[in-house]
């Protein structure tokens, strides 16, 4: 089983989202492995330990840091990585997508996970144009898949508890929404050695393709209200509940 | 007195019993050495030495049960004046005409005073020892102390819950109670001239028995004959605690009590390739294995346990009396295989490893020395290599710590924002030269309950005049709770990433807010080259005061207060006096909860605890030492303030929960000690007038 997982770098949100310009400051903000990536790795890797295989995981390196979230990968389980040179840290999904789906061409594999979304891309575009380019059928949004033989059984989720399983034969394209167990942890000193041992393979960009778009503003979100706390005792609290409520002509 | 015959048959069982000895205590050395190597004990022969002093005196058993512990030491001294009184016993069988009666008058040139002396001391030992024998059989038979028990969710050897523990106690009981009386009555026996003064329970059973040449025989044979079997039978009893306690004490750990032992020995032994943390028993530090051989089982670690206290699955002491298990059943029973099963399925529950806060208290209490703690550590450090599944609060923290350098996924440009908010420059101590570098830590870094008193302790430095300046994004989190949660690889990442910041600032000393960055700075970062002096804030602060750099303008005698040991500034780093001398330059009226200082109770977050996802039901150690607080006040404070001071950021989350949490709101109110001291000092800047009412 040859299972390649399409990771993304992504400006990490927990500072504030540095703005310069149209788009995010990338010289002042701290790259991150999409949250969803997280789990198509540990979707992969739990394939791989049930029935076997190789397990590639392959990225768009756009800052020269996505080493570490390579070596993360290969702690976690992966058997090989690789990096895709690009240093330019404002390619967006399609530009990656077109990329990524290269570099697979000649990987030849059975299945190729990517997270279903990421905090800058939430239409789930890079999977399902790395599927488009591959011309491989593609399932997004899956919360488990098991493979036996040269078929897969996915099983989605959707809203109001409702869930569905898809039998698929290899091979396709996943748009992993989640692992059906949470993304194991990778001991430091682990991601440490693999740091040391582990060689990342390195592959030029190639192909071209565009979104199409372009930003015309950034800017941080104004906030038009805010919420009202109420305080004093439950009574207090009660009698201001139903006074607002009067005045609001609701009771 | 013995005939030739049973001098034979008493040559013949004493050599078979020394045989069985010195086999039952070279499986136990055996397994001990199978152990890895622990940290380099330094001038062994004087802590020996130490050790016995400290045994003799029986110190280190008053810090709990004081009552019991009284006892023991008549038991203790009891069976010490027996080893003579048996060595006496065997000489007066073996050799004609020695006989120690009547102030030995029938051996030659006998010091008659010093035989009296002795005579006396060994029959009063004797009632003391019945007695201390029938109380300790009356508290685990009969009033069944439930100390003694574990909790049902406890992970026990299946010998242990079939009440193995019982009847080795009722063996040796029934030893010491048959032996005390065939001595006694071997030397009743022999009074063949009445009474001997100095032989006051001796002389009674003689007034009743009268003298019998074949009682002294049959109770020479009893009191000698147990003997024969005991001491063997001790080396596959918890009672090898009479021998391994001490040696254990003497071997005990030198090294700080904030210092963790490495999770890989420093000391290579050739060719053999260690993975950190402990699987198998053997994993396990040779110390450590001693532990299981020096422990009681008398639970004490348990009483004082807070996982424990609040009905998770964890004993510190079924973790020893199950090594204790394990290790008998593999090297005197046939299962050798049983050495590699992993400990979380034969001496601890993984559920319980996870419960450990790792407040000390366990170490501490413990008579003989051991550290069960020490073994949880490893084990979670091994879990954590092994791909364990942990507590995704734990893993997420984990994460954050990795990528962010803090808990609470916060971004790295945001820990010095609060300073930014302040109303004078705080440096930045990368950039210029500070005296004080304050090491602030997470959560007062970015809790938004908590920075309010950041930003007082801001305040207070900078009105006292103190040189100061923080690291900004340049700081993550010390370390000290990675490391306890097992996560080794990641608290060296975090020590490097401290040092390298240490390294492009220029600073005299550390002065941090957080005990648990105190401690590992203290205590560890000396293991990576870190030597600097590090100072709790409470000591700078008290510093600043004594020194007349800030004054107590307002007395607060309207505040009746009690205060919280924090693990890792008391326990761990003996500080506390500090608080103490604060809380009485500022004039409070000041209360000492029972649980004070060295026995402080841990507020439950300590180990990773704060971090863990799932919350286990019961009442939680905070919320219990809140009722503490409040019964140490009493009705009445009147109309002063009753307020429960901390000194740690991390107590100030949860002491504030469990006010909350337990309907005390409007009787207690918890407090940085920092609060009050604004107050007590007065704050003139706009900043710190918010921060109080925050």
């Amino acid at each position: 089983m040859n299972i390649v997982v399409a990771i993304k770098h992504i400006p990490s949100i927990a500072d504030d989202l540095p703005v310069k310009g149209n788009n995010v400051d990338f010289d002042s903000v701290d790259f991150v492995l999409n949250e969803w990536d997280e789990h198509s790795i540990e979707q992969a890797v739990l394939i791989k330990e049930a029935v076997g295989g190789t397990v590639t995981v392959i990225g768009v390196d756009l800052i020269g840091e996505l080493d570490n979230a390579l070596h993360l990968a290969l702690a976690k389980g992966a058997d090989k990585v690789a990096k895709i040179t690009a240093d330019d840290p404002a390619a967006d999904s399609h530009t990656q997508a077109k990329w990524l789906a290269e570099a697979v061409k000649g990987m030849g594999a059975d299945m190729v996970f990517a997270g279903v979304q990421a905090s800058n891309d939430i239409d789930g575009q890079i999977g399902a144009m790395i599927a488009a380019y591959l011309d491989m059928p593609y399932i997004g949004g899956t919360s488990a898949i098991e493979v036996s033989g040269s078929a897969a059984t996915v099983s989605k989720e959707f809203p109001g508890g409702v869930g569905m399983k898809y039998s698929i034969t290899l091979p396709f394209v996943a748009g992993v929404q989640s692992a059906p167990k949470p993304p194991r942890y990778a001991p430091v000193s682990k991601v440490r050695q693999m740091a040391q041992t582990a060689t990342v393979e390195k592959i030029a960009p190639t192909g071209e393709a565009s979104s199409g778009l372009a930003f015309k503003k950034m800017a941080p979100p104004v906030a038009t209200g805010h919420a009202e706390m109420i305080e004093g005792s439950s009574k207090e609290v009660a009698a201001k509940i139903v006074e607002l409520l009067k005045s609001k002509g609701l009771a | 007195m013995l005939t030739t015959i049973e001098k034979i048959i008493f040559i013949i069982l004493a050599l078979t019993s020394a045989g069985f000895t010195f086999h039952g205590f070279k499986v136990i050395i055996d397994s001990i050495r199978r152990g890895r190597p622990a940290p380099e004990l330094k001038n062994v022969p004087l802590s020996l030495v130490k050790a016995a002093i400290t045994v003799l005196f029986q110190r280190t058993i008053f810090k709990a049960r004081k009552g019991l512990s009284a006892i023991h030491m008549g038991l203790f001294f009891g069976l010490i004046t027996y080893a003579f009184v048996n060595l006496f016993d065997a000489l007066e069988g073996l050799v004609p005409g020695f006989d120690l009666i009547y102030g030995g008058k029938h051996i030659p040139n006998a010091p008659t005073g010093l035989v009296n002396a002795f005579n006396l001391i060994a029959d009063v030992m004797s009632i003391f020892l019945l007695i201390a024998i029938t109380v300790f059989f009356a508290r685990r038979f009969i009033a069944k102390d439930k100390a003694l028990n574990y909790r049902e969710n406890v992970l026990l050897n299946p010998k242990v819950k079939a009440g193995g523990q019982a009847r080795d106690s009722l063996i040796v009981d029934v030893f010491v109670v048959m032996h005390v009386i065939a001595h006694v009555l071997s030397q009743a026996y022999r009074l063949t001239d009445g009474a001997d003064p100095f032989m006051p329970f001796a002389s009674f059973l003689n007034s009743i028995f009268g003298a019998s040449q074949t009682g002294v025989h049959v109770a020479w044979w009893v009191s000698i004959g147990w003997v024969m079997f005991i001491i063997p039978y001790l080396s596959r009893s918890k009672h090898t605690h009479f021998f391994m306690s001490p040696i254990n004490l003497g071997l005990a750990k030198q090294n700080p009590r904030g210092q963790l032992d490495p999770a890989i020995p420093l000391t290579m032994i050739e060719g053999q390739k260690f993975d950190p943390g402990a699987k198998h028993i053997h994993d396990l530090s040779w110390k450590r294995v001693l532990d299981s051989y020096a422990c009681v089982q008398c639970n004490r670690c348990q009483d004082v346990c807070p996982a424990n206290f609040y009905g998770r699955p964890l004993s510190p002491s079924a973790l020893e009396v199950n090594k204790r298990y394990l290790l008998k059943d593999a090297t005197f029973g046939s299962h050798p295989d049983r050495l590699l099963l992993p400990l979380t399925e034969t001496v601890i529950s993984p559920e319980a490893v996870w419960s450990c806060t790792t407040c000390y208290a366990c170490v501490r209490v413990c008579p003989v020395g051991n550290e069960p703690m020490a073994d949880i550590v490893d084990i979670r450090r091994r879990m954590l290599i092994d791909g364990y599944e942990i507590d995704s609060g734990v893993q997420n923290a984990l994460q954050s710590l990795a990528t962010n350098g803090n808990w609470m996924s916060k971004g790295k440009r945001l820990r010095g924002r609060w300073a930014k908010e302040m109303q004078f420059p705080v440096k930045n101590a990368t950039e210029e030269p500070v005296e004080h570098l304050w090491f602030v830590g997470d959560t007062a870094s970015f809790d938004e309950r908590v920075i309010p008193n950041t930003k007082l302790v801001a305040q207070l430095f900078h009105q006292g005049g103190l040189d100061f300046g923080i690291l900004y994004q340049s700081e993550s989190n010390a370390g000290n709770d990675v490391r306890r949660v097992g996560e080794e690889g990641l608290f060296e990442q975090l020590v490097e990433q401290n040092m390298e910041a240490f390294g492009k600032a220029q600073f005299k000393q550390i002065v941090t807010t957080d005990p648990h960055s105190f401690n590992t700075l203290k205590n560890e970062y000396p293991q990576f080259g870190g030597t600097f002096e590090v100072k709790h804030y409470t000591v700078t602060l008290l510093k600043l005061i004594e020194e007349g750099k800030l004054t107590v303008k307002n007395k607060l005698a309207n505040y009746k207060v009690t205060f919280h040991d924090p693990c890792y500034l008391g326990r761990y780093n003996g500080g506390f006096t500090a608080p103490r001398k604060l809380l009485e330059l500022l004039g409070v009226e000041f209360v000492e909860m029972p649980r004070n200082c060295e026995n402080s109770f841990c507020c439950g977050a300590g180990g990773g605890q704060i971090w863990m996802g799932k919350v286990a039901p019961g009442e939680r150690p905070a919320e219990n030492r809140i009722k503490e607080a409040l019964s140490t006040f009493g009705e009445g404070a009147g109309d002063k303030t009753q307020l429960f001071i901390v000194t740690c950021p991390k107590d100030m989350i949860m002491y504030s929960d469990a006010v909350k949490t337990t309907g005390n709101e409007g009787r207690i109110e918890v407090r940085d000690i920092i609060q009050l001291v604004a107050e007590a000092v007065g704050v003139d800047e706009v900043v710190a007038a918010e921060s109080i009412s925050a």
